[in-house]
């Protein structure tokens, strides 16, 4: 379903991704992990395509549609999803608002009308508080006065919304206590599908003991350096990543 | 009056609106009485508003209900502030041509009171002046609004007088041709525990001055004085004000914010004086332009003036560009890249439309910053 052949992202002049490769199958959750400043943020935000975020090389796929070819916006429509690490502030928007031009600029690209209101209405409602997000909260200014949890919920609320092929969550556990990291791991449990692929990007083992991903890759100094099963993780968890570090 | 008692850019009230500049080389003939009566406006029909019309800055209906007419005679009983204030606002009193002036008083009735200042295609210099008249504990909805393809120059002078306890609220629509050049001036006069809520939303015009005095000079006065302004290439809109406290317990609370496209310039003047006797004031002001590309201008002067020492005054004044994370936030969730600019820029500016006014008029204004938007193709 997603796959990305050699890749390699340039910021400010300076390689950050150095040829990486990765496949992610339908059906299955793969986990990125590595130190600071191994470039898992740069990946994320290369693949979303943010101005500044240079593709030197390599390609990028989703279910045959070459991303790297596309605006962020038709990679959003193709069925690519990036919860962010920092969701941003907009003062004056509406959450509810925002959801709403979201899924229907989605919908346009793809040849459908847009959503007839009360049946957004409804959708909403309904998304929302299987993630125990307060209605009230949807007609406040997009994520302005949100705490972290807030936050990171109501990322899992545009994931549970938009419906992706393929969804990257970029240190979603960052900024969580126990009980926010809970209820944001059953939504990406939640949003594991056979005909979607997950890509969770996580410094800490914290988060795959609530989200199991099918196979865990270590990423350093720009590179996939390992791959293997869930107890990868767990070794990186108990031996640190200077092993892999020295190797790379 | 001649062209050369206009202001200009050597006055430092006047530094970015060059007035004189803007009316051209010769001032225009005074503007004749209109010879019909003019149509009914479109806005606001849920509102069943009272309108008020003025054509080149004559007389051109008023309805007679809530409406006192008249005469120069009764204007000088009239209990607003000296007239004067500004030369413009003195000139607009002083060339009305108009035998009498309209005086909008408040009274049972809080349907609002429609203002229309309609210009036309004739090159004339018109002058207008309307009183409002907000007795004790009574409320006034006025709603002004500047229209149609004027190409002359509209001055027009508000004075209003908020008696004690009593609530003005005004909501202005400036929205004149590229061609036309306007000042309108308001000196809103209030006494203890009185209230304007001022609304001003400036589409610009070759030269468009919406400026507002306020002198609040009873105990306990409240000031919320907002605004947008949205200058296009070619377009010049300038929001003026100065707010007086003269007595104590009093409030302001502003928030203007502003986008300038290329060739647009947008101008915001904003002085807050609070006077010796005006202890436990508590004035807010803010300020923030947007530059949607290069060549835009946006000129801000903020001034605080605190003579009094138990006082809470805080102001804050920016300028940049649109926020590309969240532009970029936007468009990876699918929005494009307009539309997410569009959105950005809306959400900014309806952040100043005070919560307090009807739907209807909510969506007016959140409606006419849209079509701007949508014009403006961004």
């Amino acid at each position: 379903m997603f796959d990305v052949k050699d890749l390699q992202v340039t910021v400010g002049g300076t390689e950050i991704i150095k040829g990486l490769t990765l496949s992610v199958p339908a059906g299955e959750t793969h986990a990125i992990m590595g130190p600071n400043g191994s470039g898992k943020s740069t990946l994320a935000y290369a693949l979303s395509g943010r101005d500044g975020y240079e593709v030197t090389g390599g390609a990028a796929m989703l279910a045959g549609t070459d991303l790297l070819a596309l605006a962020p916006e038709e990679r959003a429509a193709a069925g690519l999803f990036l919860s962010f690490q920092y969701p941003v502030e907009i003062p004056g928007l509406s959450a509810i608002a925002f959801l709403k031009a979201a899924l229907n600029a989605q919908r346009k690209a793809r040849g459908l009308e847009p959503m007839p209101a009360p049946e957004l209405l409804k959708l909403l409602r309904a998304k929302a508080e299987a993630l125990k997000i307060d209605q009230e909260m949807l007609k406040r200014p997009l994520n302005v006065g949100f705490s972290g949890g807030e936050k990171k919920r109501f990322e899992a609320l545009q994931l549970a919304v938009l419906e992706p092929k393929f969804a990257i969550l970029d240190e979603t556990d960052s900024g969580l206590d126990i009980d926010a990291l809970k209820i944001v791991a059953a939504s990406v449990n939640a949003a594991r599908a056979p005909d979607r692929a997950l890509l969770v990007i996580t410094h800490y083992q914290r988060l795959l003991d609530y989200i199991k991903p099918d196979r865990v890759h270590v990423l350093a100094k720009g590179r996939i350096i390992a791959s293997g099963g869930p107890e990868l993780a767990l070794e990186l968890e108990r031996e640190g990543y200077d092993k892999y570090l020295r190797a790379a | 009056m001649n062209l050369a008692d206009l202001p200009n850019r050597r006055n430092e009230a006047w530094k970015y609106s060059d007035l004189r500049a803007a009316v051209g080389d010769a001032l225009p003939p005074l503007a004749q009485a209109p010879a019909n009566a003019p149509a009914a406006g479109k806005l606001f029909a849920s509102l069943k508003p009272i309108e008020i019309v003025f054509e080149n800055g004559r007389i051109a209906h008023w309805p007679e209900r809530n409406v006192r007419k008249a005469s120069r005679v009764l204007s000088k009983q009239y209990p607003g502030e000296p007239r004067g204030a500004t030369p413009l606002g003195a000139w607009a009193a002083e060339l009305s041509p108009d035998e009498w002036m309209p005086i909008i008083e408040a009274g049972e009735d809080e349907r609002p009171v429609w203002v229309r200042m309609v210009g036309d295609t004739s090159p004339t210099s018109g002058h207008a002046r309307v009183g409002l008249v907000v007795g004790a504990g009574r409320t006034l909805n006025l709603i002004e609004t500047y229209e149609g393809p004027a190409v002359g120059f509209t001055n027009v002078l508000i004075e209003g007088f908020v008696a004690e306890g009593a609530t003005l609220n005004r909501t202005v629509i400036q929205d004149a041709s590229e061609k036309a050049a306007l000042v309108s001036t308001a000196q809103i006069k209030l006494e203890r525990n009185g209230h304007l809520s001022q609304y001003v939303l400036a589409l610009g015009a070759k030269l468009a001055r919406i400026e507002t005095h306020v002198n609040a000079e009873g105990d306990g006065a409240m000031v919320t004085l907002n605004g947008a302004y949205l200058s296009g290439a070619g377009r010049h809109a300038d929001l003026t004000s100065v707010i007086e406290h003269k007595a104590p317990g009093g409030a302001t609370r502003q928030l203007i914010k502003g986008v300038a496209r290329k060739g647009g310039r947008g101008v915001f003047q904003g002085k807050i004086v609070v006077e010796r006797a005006a202890q436990k004031t508590d004035a807010r002001q803010h300020h923030q332009g947007l530059l949607l590309e290069d060549g835009a201008e946006i000129f801000a002067k903020p001034e605080l003036m605190i003579h009094a020492d138990d006082v809470q005054c805080a102001h804050g004044n920016t300028a940049g560009g649109l926020d590309e994370r969240a532009l970029f936030y936007m468009r990876s969730r699918g929005i494009p890249e307009a539309e997410a600019r569009a959105l950005l820029i809306e959400a900014f500016l309806a952040e100043t439309i005070p919560n307090g006014l009807p739907e209807a008029l909510r969506d007016e204004l959140t409606g006419l910053i849209r079509t701007w938007l949508a014009g403006a193709r961004l």
